[in-house]
């Protein structure tokens, strides 16, 4: 390309912009602090506008945009001068730096050339065109090219030097050009920023669309405030200590996977980190004037530390994989920010999205590059009201099901004492009280304690809250759908609530869990009558020891299912109880065993196993054991039917009905039943009473059958002796015959 | 009714001794227990279905464990009823625990104690972990001996503890008391540096004890034989050898021989006949009509005594007093 062409159109270029870089930098007499501080100049208001509007068109036209915030490429001419725009904007800000020692500018305030012309990197500038200008010459050093410019290209551009598609792999030697302040070496091959240290008065540094791989070399460059390093090889943020005064740092586009080592950076106003590796986004801290931050295209799943940026306006965080609101939240504490983007993040896909981002930042002006409107804005605060009706019913919710979960847990841990306490004292009664290790007044003594804090109070409100389930501290009762759920054996007494005829007929699983079995067994009945469509029930945590405690199951009405958990069930270890419950309850017909089908096998096994069991007890079995044995299933169910029902007419009739369907149905079985431990118990003692009665009676009737038969013996041994002296008595008498007759008639004669 | 021992002994413990006064008294509680429905019945009736019951051994089915402990023959009766029950368990094969065997001994008694099925399955398992598994036969062999013996079995484990410390408990069944004011036997020295105690003077010392017993016992006889055949032995060696010989089990009289416990054609029968029912159970259920009153009995019970099975039940003197006791039910 001619250099006259190439000069007319960087002229015009030039001439298109307002204004050229217009650094103003002061010395102030302020000691204190090396504060800088940025004025815009009259354009101020706009840039900020600007600068993001070329963002986001580029943005929306082409989701490259992120590559493009700072960076011209400067394809053709169009871009080229929007990209001159770009550049002089940026650096057409008014720079006035109040520095306390400002070494690099020396003390006096310093007047760039406002409306210099800027040499604008040409895409078809080969090392020939620049030739002219430029001698990229090897030095003795034989891998850096030195730069040399002609004397009148130094004086034409003094302060800036332009090195665009160069081919460059290596930064040239740059010799007597100490004064440049804008250097530009965008689209080469560089590999490693070096050669640049004695620039000291660099301001503008371009390193664009090159392989640089780490950031170094930059240490001597203390009046550097504006690093371009986008499109790199970067890893990492990384020697940037000497920059206090960078403005605008641009690393869009490198493999930077975390944000450091930038705290120190209080003056940097925008930060673009936009298509790096980032997962989340913290360690903000200190970055004081930031207003700009892009992290558009990262991985980002959380943003922490935005509420520290104290100046922050506007914030991209598009194309990233933000899920939730929770992992954001900290926006809502930034009181500056008045523009966000959420587009491209799962988020923004979320119902919920807009209201609830509006609601918790009213400060946004801006979302997703679209105005808030005052209707949105109260929509979302409707929608958020709403939505903290929601979460505070799903509170409470959560609060019952936490209320529900620490009850469980309590009565667990009553179940567990208790049992404990039943397997200390078991061997005791047995009469082995070989090795007990606890002492029992101890163990008893800590139960004590335990029972107060255990026998709490009934949350009523909670209660109220949720029909039909009531939580108190020592057991639970849930309904739920058509389960019930008894948890600790206080939960028993609830049977005798007065169901409403619906929730009982929508009942048909029963689960027990951490209550005794034999508190179960008596209230089967009430079970029977209350919930009469009960099909299926479940045991967990009950004691369930013995076979025969299954025969307790036979009273109820139908059983279709039962479930026995392991847990805290000893008895399904066995293997013969699935078949003993299948054999005792077959009246049932039963489908489902601990959740497996029963099968005509599993019946015949069943009956193979136990039916000699019922035939024995049935036929063998004398009847007045018969009548004795049914009897007592029989009276069990009359007491609980008069102790229920009371004097309700009709009550025969039921009693009747009822017992016969009892004694119908199990035919063979009945005799086999169960009954509890108390009552059994119970009914030894009253046993033994009897029994003591009867071996007194029997002692007192035997001792006198023994006597009587003791006078007997006596008797027929006497006999045969009294009988021959009786007869010789007689014979004695009547042998002088004259005399006895004599004695005869005198005894008649006496008589008249 | 005239048995020789009748004239040595006064009536009254004469009948104490036969175990009559047991079952009378129990006649009478039962009775009392259920007034209303046998004064129905009537109360002949109910004694002569009584007594039939007893000699059957039917008597003891469902009862509590003090009465089925109370004479040898509820023992005896308990054992073949738990073999008869349960003869399918072991008839399928199933290995069971102690605690299960327990569960099935329960069914039929439902206070039965644990301890003796743990002392009976400390006899299989020879005194070590009491989870295994055991065989319906072992067990119910080694169960057999431990509940039919049981007060003499005690009496056993006290000789033998007093053999095994060295003392000489020959003389007395408390082994506390087991002072020296009797004849001397050499104290076994460098014997009991072994396992178990000396099958000779073992023998003796229940020889002793077989005498004087008031419970019943093994036939000294057999016992003899079984500790004749080694040098030493240990208590659960001895106990082994108590349930697996073969005489001891013929003078119990509860069970049939080990090769013929399986078999019991009778049962099996009946059992062919429940299972033909199994598939029309659901249908057969509401179909009984008058079920208000009793269930009936299937078949007309039959009269199915188990004395005929061994004819060397009169080995054990005093085991019980069948014969009187049907006497008394007829008269």
């Amino acid at each position: 390309m001619i250099p006259g062409k190439y000069r007319s159109v960087s002229g015009r270029a030039a001439n298109n912009v307002n204004c050229g870089l217009h650094l103003v930098i002061q010395t102030s007499s302020l000691p204190e602090k090396s504060k800088v501080e940025f004025k815009l100049n009259k354009e101020t208001p706009s840039f900020s506008g600007r600068l993001l509007q070329h963002d986001l068109e580029r943005n929306y036209s082409s989701r490259q945009g992120d590559g493009r915030v700072i960076s011209p490429s400067p394809r053709n001419k169009s871009s080229c001068i929007s990209s001159t725009t770009n550049v002089t904007e940026l650096c057409g800000l008014e720079m006035k730096t109040a520095m306390s020692s400002l070494s690099a500018f020396g003390d006096s305030s310093m007047q760039t050339p406002s409306k210099s012309r800027i040499r604008q990197g040409c895409h078809s500038a080969g090392p020939n065109v620049s030739g002219d200008h430029i001698t990229l010459a090897s030095s003795s050093m034989p891998s850096f090219p030195i730069l040399q410019r002609s004397s009148e290209e130094k004086i034409l551009y003094s302060d800036r030097l332009t090195l665009e598609r160069q081919k460059l792999t290596v930064c040239p030697i740059i010799d007597g050009e100490e004064h440049l302040r804008l250097l530009n070496f965008q689209h080469n091959f560089i590999t490693r920023i070096q050669n640049i240290s004695n620039l000291q008065r660099l301001i503008f540094l371009d390193l664009y669309d090159n392989q640089i791989e780490e950031i170094s070399g930059l240490s001597t460059l203390r009046s550097l405030r504006v690093l371009l390093l986008g499109k790199n090889r970067i890893k990492k943020i990384s020697n940037l200590e000497n920059l206090k005064s960078l403005d605008v740092l641009d690393l869009h586009g490198n493999q930077i996977t975390k944000i450091e080592n930038v705290s120190h950076l209080c003056d940097l106003r925008v930060l673009n980190l936009a298509r790096n590796l980032l997962s989340h986004v913290d360690n903000l801290n200190g970055l004081d004037s930031l207003t700009e931050l892009n992290l558009r295209h990262n991985q980002i799943t959380f943003v922490r530390d935005v509420d520290n940026l104290p100046c922050l306006q506007r914030l991209f965080l598009s194309f990233n994989n933000i899920s939730t609101f929770e992992s954001v939240c900290c926006l809502a504490d930034s009181s500056s920010l008045s523009d966000i983007t959420f587009d491209g993040n799962p988020i923004a896909q979320e119902s919920w999205y807009k209201h609830t981002v509006l609601q918790n930042m009213t400060q946004l002006r801006q979302l997703d590059m679209k105005r808030v409107t005052e209707e949105e804005r109260r929509m979302a605060s409707v929608v958020a009201k709403k939505e903290e009706e929601k979460k505070r019913e799903s509170h409470k919710q959560s609060l019952l099901k936490e209320k529900k979960r620490l009850t469980i847990n309590n009565v667990a841990r009553q179940w567990d004492l208790q049992q404990h306490r039943i397997s200390s004292i078991a061997p005791n009664q047995d009469g082995k009280v070989s090795d007990c290790p606890q002492d029992p007044s101890q163990l008893r003594g800590s139960t004590v304690s335990a029972f107060p804090e255990e026998t709490g109070s009934l949350d009523s409100g909670l209660t109220s809250a949720l029909q039909g389930l009531s939580v108190t501290d020592t057991h639970l009762v849930e309904v739920d759908g058509d389960t019930l759920s008894l948890y600790g054996s206080g939960a028993l007494e609830s049977l005798d609530r007065n169901w409403s005829v619906q929730t009982a007929g929508m009942v048909t699983t029963v689960s027990f869990t951490f209550i005794e079995f034999d508190e179960i067994v008596q209230v089967l009945p009430k079970l029977k009558i209350k919930f009469p469509n009960s099909l299926h029930l479940k045991f967990k945590e009950t004691n369930l020891v013995m076979l025969q405690q299954f025969n307790a199951l036979a009273q109820l009405r139908r059983v279709d299912q039962l479930t026995v958990d392991p847990q805290g069930n000893p008895v399904v270890n066995f293997t013969l109880w699935k078949y003993y419950v299948l054999f005792r309850l077959s009246h049932f017909s039963m489908q489902k065993i601990n959740g497996t089908e029963v099968t005509q096998n599993d019946m015949i096994m069943a009956e193979r196993l136990f039916g000699i069991l019922a035939h024995v007890a049935s036929s063998e079995l004398p009847q007045y054991r018969l009548i004795s044995i049914l009897g007592d299933a029989r009276k069990k169910q009359f007491r609980y039917l008069l102790e229920t029902k009371g004097k309700k007419p009709g009550l025969v009739n039921e009693e009747n009905s009822d017992s016969k369907r009892l004694v119908g149905e199990n035919t063979n079985r009945a005799t086999l039943n169960y009954t509890t431990r108390d009552f059994y118990n119970a009914r030894l003692e009253e046993i033994k009473e009897k029994k003591k009665f009867c071996k007194m009676y029997m002692e007192d009737l035997v001792k006198e059958a023994t006597e009587i038969n003791m006078k007997n013996e006596a008797l027929q041994k006497l006999w045969p002796q009294m009988f021959i002296e009786l007869v010789r008595d007689a014979v004695i008498e009547i042998r002088n015959k004259s005399s006895y007759m004599k004695l005869c008639l005198q005894q008649i004669t006496d008589q008249k | 009714m005239l048995s020789p021992e009748r004239l040595a002994l006064p009536d009254y413990e004469y009948l104490a001794q036969r175990h009559v006064l047991t079952y009378m008294e129990d006649a009478v509680c039962q009775l009392l227990e259920n007034k209303e429905d046998i004064s129905q019945y009537g109360i002949a009736r109910f004694f002569t279905e009584y007594f039939n019951s007893v000699c059957q051994g039917t008597h003891i089915l469902f009862r509590e464990f003090s009465f089925i402990q109370a004479t040898p023959h509820n023992r005896a009766s308990f054992l073949r009823a738990f073999w008869k029950c349960f003869r399918t368990v072991g008839k399928n094969g199933d290995l069971l625990t102690m605690r299960e065997y327990h569960c099935l001994l329960q069914l039929l008694c439902p206070d039965f104690p644990l301890e003796l099925t743990q002392k009976a399955a400390r006899i299989v398992l020879m005194d070590d972990a009491m989870d295994c598994l055991m065989s319906f036969s072992d067990f119910l062999f080694a169960f057999q001996i431990q509940f039919y013996y049981s007060e003499f079995l005690e009496s056993v484990a006290a000789i033998y503890q007093d053999l095994l410390a060295g003392k000489n408990p020959n003389t007395v069944i408390v082994p506390t008391s087991s002072s020296g004011q009797h004849r001397q036997r050499p104290p076994l020295g460098e014997a009991s540096m072994l396992e178990g105690v000396e099958a000779s003077l073992f023998s003796q010392c229940l020889e002793n004890l077989c005498d004087r017993h008031k419970y019943s016992c093994p036939p000294p006889a057999l016992v003899k034989e079984v500790l004749s055949n080694v040098q030493r032995l240990t208590f659960y060696g001895f106990l082994v050898a108590l349930s697996k010989h073969h005489g001891i089990n013929q003078a119990l009289g509860a069970l049939p021989d080990k090769g013929d416990l399986m078999h019991d054609p009778a049962m099996d029968e009946e059992l062919e006949r429940l299972l033909a029912q199994v598939p029309g159970l659901v249908n057969s259920a509401p179909a009984n009509p008058e079920a208000s009153c009793l269930p009936s009995r299937t078949p007309p019970r039959v009269g199915s005594p188990w004395r005929p099975l061994h004819h060397a039940r009169k080995v054990d003197a005093e085991s019980d007093g069948s014969t009187e006791e049907t006497d008394e039910s007829e008269t």
